[in-house]
């Protein structure tokens, strides 16, 4: 091996995992203390650490001739890269750099422990020696990066939403306790005093309330976007994440009727990218129902990530089938 | 004999017969119970993942215990995808879309224009311009227009409204989702009555026949290619390639060459021969007193295949190939490919394991009583798969037609909007209410641009409200 190009690869993921460490850490601190400068370090860091991948995949697929894909390390490579690329995408369009803390996290874990797998530069196995390599498996971690920063929305929305009723249920609890004994409803009265006339309600009014009356963590809380748009994002970003597992689904079927004779074989793997495209059909069709929008379909969303967890580490790290190519 | 009219149900038990079957239709079109339907597919899917499936009782015995073994024979859990409760949970929940389809989807995705009361749609606002109503409807009409907007005009008691759709026909994308489903398990079905599939091993120098066509394989030669490869973790023998030579004879009765590898399927007759597997078939040579033994194995056994010993009730399987025995340790070496090859033979008693052992290959192994067995060569085998599905290309239209689908009903957000113009002291007033078919707050950031910028376009604006 090229010695240049060995240094080249390895300089390169330093440079990915480095940023990601530090972009995640920026982004962290920017969320809890919303200074601008902690912003302006951790965006361009995560835009360096995501070109850093790419650029490490790239080059490893330049010095071996072999796609880099055709094992553990490669994907969760490419999985970190793509959920960076996904929250940029997101952070830039509709202003959410909020939730980079958590992304870049679990993109620096999963490139890390990617690395756990990195036994070198191995040819493929023949199962592996198509071109449908390269279309189906950048779709699928295409699918899964997306879910993960859906999760990581669904996670601050369910943060958010349980803040809410703390506070809605500490005011309700000192209203009881009033010496007058009167009842008032607390929601009702925030609502109707937040709502502006024929837009949306104000969605948290309780968290509103309590940083209005200069509570530090409700403050800091009301700060995040409202739970609307957070399910809003969650909806869209899932809506990126389930035709692509669609799509990753049917170029697998249609390799595995190439390779092994037909297009379905109740492999694990099959099985299990299946149980997570229910689960995430189950999020759309709930998200169409008022009632289920929300702090319901946040968990199943949450639900839906940890599937996609098991379909892609567990079934290839603890159960054999024919997707088993653990190194 | 019954005429039409005995047959005939009182108007009452119609009645009852109707309201049962509206009832069956609500529940099947009801979300909840969808996606009910769609959390038993799940973990039952789940189920099948974690069992291992079609294995024999005595291995799940192993992994879950008698108990649990019982269990999953008696629920059919080891066969869950071809289970009656795994079929009929699919069946119900084509039930379930097609009722929601007709009585949900239609309906209430492809609404039919009606007035509204604006106040009481979350996305309201109102806005007040210069001009007379007529003036103000036709540029309120070309305001919409101009921004890619279908308008529709209709009068209800008296009063004109304006309706303003973007992607309307994407309403109907859930609608194609849903029949890609029913194309896939159309399709599906197709393979179920007409298609079939199998497997089978040849060894060099040998023929195969598939038997539902007739077809026959000779396999002339097996080569494969193994690479030891450095790692970090040491030296990995990574397989390369590995194909199969053979003369194949389809219905014509003409033999052709044909080259099978991975990802490389041969089409004999409409049936497609796959390279899947391959192995070391062991020629095993049995003698009791110097004399061979009847009832010793006539051909190589392949790994996993076993021959009982004539007059007891033991039994030998050749349970492993070993390409290179490692000779300082005496076990099994890393590298498969065969420099200095051994198998490894396991000997039962009726359905007991009594040991195991690696024999170099040429080395008799004295089974005791006078027996001694001898592995003599090992012949490679190629092992195919085999399989004819009629129903493929109706799959793969289902899956277009469902990806289609998903596609129009997630990137297209067909919204409407509900404008009145009326005449109000001073002026007048435009109306204007918005729905989607995703909720409101997916459209609260353009329907407030829709309204500012109808402010701002608007001659004489005299805005309040919203």
């Amino acid at each position: 091996m090229d010695p240049t190009r060995q240094w080249l690869d390895q300089t390169l993921l330093e440079i990915g995992i480095a940023s990601y460490v530090v972009a995640a850490l920026a982004l962290l601190a920017y969320s809890l203390f919303r200074l601008r400068v902690l912003r302006t370090v951790g965006m361009p860091l995560a835009i360096l650490g995501c070109a850093a991948q790419f650029g490490e995949l790239g080059a490893r697929w330049w010095m071996t001739g072999v796609w880099p894909l055709t094992n553990l390390y490669g994907s969760l490579s490419l999985f970190s890269a793509f959920a960076v690329l996904v929250f940029l995408i997101f952070a830039f369009k509709y202003d959410l750099a909020l939730i980079g803390g958590p992304v870049l996290a679990i993109a620096a874990i999963a490139l890390g422990y990617a690395t756990t797998w990195n036994e070198g530069y191995m040819p493929a196995v023949p199962a592996l020696q198509s071109y449908w390599i390269k279309i189906h498996v950048p779709i699928v971690i295409g699918a899964y990066a997306s879910f993960m920063v859906a999760f990581c929305v669904s996670l601050i929305y369910l943060l958010k939403s349980a803040v809410e009723s703390h506070y809605r249920n500490r005011s309700l609890r000192g209203v009881a306790a009033a010496p007058g004994g009167e009842r008032i409803d607390v929601r009702l009265a925030a609502y109707s005093s937040a709502q502006p006339a024929g837009m949306l309600r104000a969605d948290t009014p309780a968290i509103d309330d309590a940083a209005a009356h200069g509570d530090g963590f409700a403050v800091w809380i009301a700060g995040l976007p409202s739970l609307a748009r957070l399910d809003v994002m969650q909806y869209r970003i899932i809506a990126i994440g389930l035709p692509l597992l669609s799509l990753g689904i049917i170029t697998g079927a249609m390799w595995a009727n190439e390779a092994w004779g037909h297009y379905w074989q109740w492999d694990p793997k099959e099985t299990a990218a299946l149980l997570s495209w229910i689960v995430y059909a189950a999020f759309m069709h709930l998200h169409t129902r008022p009632g289920w929008r929300g702090t319901r379909t946040a968990w199943v969303s949450v639900l839906g990530f940890a599937s996609i967890v098991f379909c892609y580490l567990g079934v290839n790290i603890w159960i054999s089938g024919l997707h088993s190519y653990k190194m | 004999m019954a005429t039409r009219s005995d047959l005939a149900l009182t108007p009452r038990a119609a009645s009852a017969l109707r309201e049962s079957w509206d009832d069956l239709v609500r529940l099947f079109a009801n979300v909840g119970f969808g996606v009910s339907l769609l959390a038993v597919w799940a973990t039952l899917t789940l189920i099948g993942v974690i069992i291992d499936q079609g294995k024999d009782a005595a291995t799940y015995a192993a992994a879950y215990g008698p108990p649990g073994a019982r269990l999953i024979e008696r629920l059919d859990l080891g066969n869950i995808y071809h289970s009656a409760a795994y079929v009929g949970v699919l069946g119900l929940i084509l039930c379930s879309m097609t009722a929601a389809t007709f009585t949900r989807v239609i309906p209430r995705r492809i609404p039919r224009l009606g007035p509204v009361k604006i106040d009481a749609i979350p996305l309201h606002a109102s806005v007040r311009v210069a001009g007379t109503p007529e003036e103000v409807r036709a540029r309120v009409a070309e305001f919409f227009a101009a921004r890619g907007w279908q308008i529709r005009k209709r009068e209800f008691g008296g009063e004109e409204w304006t309706f303003a759709d973007k992607n309307n026909w994407a309403r109907r994308g859930v609608l194609v989702a849903h029949v890609g489903f029913v194309i896939i398990a159309a399709g599906t079905t197709l393979y179920w009555a007409k298609g079939y599939s199998g497997q089978f091993a040849v060894l060099s120098g040998q023929t195969a026949t598939i038997p539902q066509t007739g077809a026959t394989i000779a396999l002339q030669r097996f080569s494969y290619r193994i690479d030891p490869i450095q790692t970090k973790a040491g030296v990995v023998y990574q397989p390369i390639d590995y194909v199969s030579d053979a003369r194949v004879t389809g219905k014509d009765g003409v033999a052709r060459d044909a080259v099978i590898r991975v990802n490389h399927p041969y089409d004999v007759d409409g049936t497609l021969v796959y390279q899947s597997t391959y192995g070391f078939a062991i020629d095993l040579r049995l003698t009791k007193d110097g004399r061979p033994v009847p009832g010793a194995p006539d051909q190589p056994l392949k790994e996993g295949e076993g021959f009982p010993i004539d007059g007891t009730s033991r039994s030998v399987q050749y349970t492993r190939f070993v390409g290179t025995i490692d000779r300082t340790t005496g076990g099994a070496g890393s590298d498969p490919r065969p420099n200095d090859p051994g198998v490894v033979l396991t000997a039962y008693d009726g359905d007991h394991s009594i040991g195991s052992v690696l024999v170099p290959l040429g080395r008799p192994l004295d089974l005791g009583a006078g027996y001694v067995l001898t592995p003599a060569r090992y012949i490679l085998y190629s092992g195919f798969q085999y399989g004819y599905d009629p129903g493929i290309p109706i799959v793969g239209l289902g899956a277009f037609v469902l990806l289609a689908g998903l596609c129009i009903s997630l990137y297209f957000l067909p919204a409407r909007l509900f404008v009145t113009v009326r005449a109000v002291e001073g002026g007048t007033e435009v109306g204007l209410a918005a729905t989607t078919v995703k909720g409101y707050d997916v459209f609260e950031d353009r329907f407030r641009d829709i309204v500012d910028a109808l402010r701002r376009t608007a001659p004489q604006p005299a805005a309040e409200g919203a």
